[in-house]
């Protein structure tokens, strides 16, 4: 599979005589059209690789390509046209009166004709399941439509990669599952690659690869079966434990030997039913 | 503190064209040192329910018994003084409310107000940290160097030096990360278990719910509509199912293997009393195998 984003020894400093840096030596590759998340516990580094990719933050070694473009001052425009990013709160994100104006402003921005705009924006708002809400301001809406109309301004830009920074992390159980569905399926028309940063077990769970970025380095990188059978070591690394390994170490504490790789809620249905059954 | 709520309903901007009911007829009460969760969907009206515990909203109709006070639609804030010290209230992001110079400065702030001197108020605010988990080296820091983990830390260390009786949490762990939000759970319960306090928390966390709370209180649509403890509110998966609401993990596994089966004896809500029911049944080397 192809690179969409190749990032080479990248080192980051807030400030300039930080002992430690917040990025410290990352390198990995991101293939196009994949799903992959990137994990860690607040203040790893995760959120300051996510922008880093975006040139919000000037890093001080290393180099980041976007869909081969080598990210500099002269070419940061050029990659920002690549790349959208959705961020944890979605009231910081807003700035048109109306959810049709703020879907507009990333096209307004290009210069794209009115005529071409409308259209687009109208597509955009309907493919996110707003199109009642087109005219409505923005700070009526729950923090699940929010996110919703977010991710419209973003599709209406048709970026090659969507960048999702804890993005699912404010909304309740249902606005999560509703906003992660949304994103499999745009996923899918749009061919978009898709990069999330998360804590969220599930949101993990569902990506083709997981990295994992502890002291601003890159510590781990395998797909989540792998990562999931590392057990209470992912509370350290910032995730949750899947309810099976919670299960797992729940019954290993009252003497029951359990397999020793990570298992699917039917997988370990399945192995406690033959279990129990063998008597 | 024992918390009653009688025929409570509460409408924003009451008595004009844009009145919006938000509460309307709920009643419920909890006893003292109880822990109590509230939960339903964004805009149920939980955070509604729980403003006017300490009055910050009044009851438009209705009333509301804390200990030995009593808010009516009539109660005047003069006569909410000595309820609002005993009714400590976390809002969501509490970190945003910091605005103190110094960490220390920040949580004394509270009970500084309250006409305490600046020593003693000092010396609580420094007992404070230790409570939420950070040492000393924090107390002469700005709030604003802090991780947002460690800011809302300060912030609750703030609501506790005013030494409540009642701990209202809206969200507490929202936007933490799962260790983040294990610790700060840990310190509500070791207050609620050590110190007495009632807590009243809302949450969408139905694991929180399983593991923590006492009594639960679903709300939907601005009305209650259930109250019991979490073995009562999610052992009936249909109504849960109708009202969209999660059943805790380990309830859902639970399900799972009774669909093949398997009996449980009370419905296990918690990985710890699956693992209690599921060891409880094991079969042990030595058994015979038929």
């Amino acid at each position: 599979m192809a690179n969409i984003i190749e990032v080479k020894h990248l080192t980051y400093r807030y400030q300039e005589n930080d002992q430690r840096p917040a990025l410290d030596d990352v390198s990995f590759d991101v293939h196009a059209g994949e799903w992959l998340a990137i994990v860690g516990h607040n203040g790893s580094g995760k959120s300051t690789l996510a922008k880093s990719l975006d040139g919000l933050l000037p890093f001080t070694t290393g180099e980041v390509a976007v869909a081969g473009i080598k990210l500099t001052p002269a070419t940061v425009w050029q990659v920002r046209e690549k790349i959208g990013m959705i961020f944890q709160n979605p009231d910081n994100q807003f700035v048109g009166a109306t959810v049709a104006d703020d879907v507009a402003f990333g096209l307004e921005n290009r210069q794209i004709p009115r005529d071409e705009m409308l259209p687009r924006v109208q597509a955009a708002i309907e493919q996110v399941g707003m199109a009642e809400f087109a005219h409505r301001e923005p700070s009526s809406l729950s923090g699940g439509q929010k996110q919703r109309v977010a991710l419209a301004g973003i599709i209406a830009i048709a970026p090659d990669v969507l960048i999702l920074d804890e993005a699912t992390s404010m909304l309740d159980p249902q606005g999560r599952r509703d906003m992660l569905d949304l994103v499999r399926q745009l996923r899918v028309e749009k061919q978009l690659t898709v990069i999330s940063i998360t804590h969220d077990i599930d949101e993990a769970a569902g990506a083709d690869r997981v990295l994992v970025v502890d002291d601003g380095q890159l510590v781990d990188e395998a797909d989540p079966a792998t990562i999931f059978a590392q057990g209470e070591r992912l509370i350290e690394l910032g995730l949750d434990l899947p309810f099976t390994a919670k299960l797992k170490a729940a019954l290993r504490r009252r003497g029951i030997e359990t397999p020793a790789t990570y298992q699917t809620a039917a997988e370990m249905e399945e192995w406690l039913w033959q279990s129990l059954s063998n008597t | 503190m024992a918390i009653t709520f009688e025929h409570v309903s509460y409408t924003y901007q009451a008595g004009t064209p844009m009145a919006t009911s938000a509460v309307s007829d709920v009643s419920f009460s909890v006893p003292d040192h109880s822990y109590l969760a509230v939960i339903g969907h964004t805009g149920s009206g939980k955070s509604t329910l729980i403003q006017q515990l300490n009055a910050l909203l009044k009851p438009t109709s209705g009333q509301i018994t804390v200990d030995n006070f009593t808010i009516t639609p009539k109660t005047t804030n003069a006569d909410l003084k000595p309820l609002r010290q005993h009714v400590g209230m976390v809002f969501q992001f509490p970190e945003s409310q910091l605005f103190e110079e110094t960490v220390r400065q920040d949580i004394a702030f509270g009970p500084r107000n309250f006409g305490m001197g600046e020593a003693d108020a000092n010396k609580l605010a420094d007992a404070m940290l230790q409570t939420v988990g950070l040492d000393a080296r924090y107390a002469e820091r700005s709030p604003f160097e802090l991780s947002g983990g460690q800011m809302r830390r300060v912030a609750i260390a703030g609501v506790l030096a005013m030494r409540p009786k009642v701990l209202i949490l809206d969200e507490p762990t929202a936007g933490l990360d799962p260790q983040g939000r294990q610790e700060m759970m840990a310190l509500f319960d070791r207050l609620h278990r050590e110190q007495g306090l009632s807590i009243v928390l809302v949450t969408h966390q139905m694991e929180d719910v399983a593991q923590y709370a006492e009594q639960v209180a679903v709300m939907h649509a601005g009305q209650l509509v259930k109250f019991g403890t979490p073995h009562e509110v999610f052992s009936d998966a249909d109504w849960l199912r109708a009202n969209q609401l999660d059943m805790p993990r380990a309830a859902q596994f639970a399900q799972r293997l009774a669909k093949r089966g398997v009996t449980w004896q009370q419905l296990p809500l918690t990985a710890d009393q699956l693992a209690d029911q599921l060891a409880a049944r094991w079969p042990r080397e030595g058994d015979a195998h038929v």
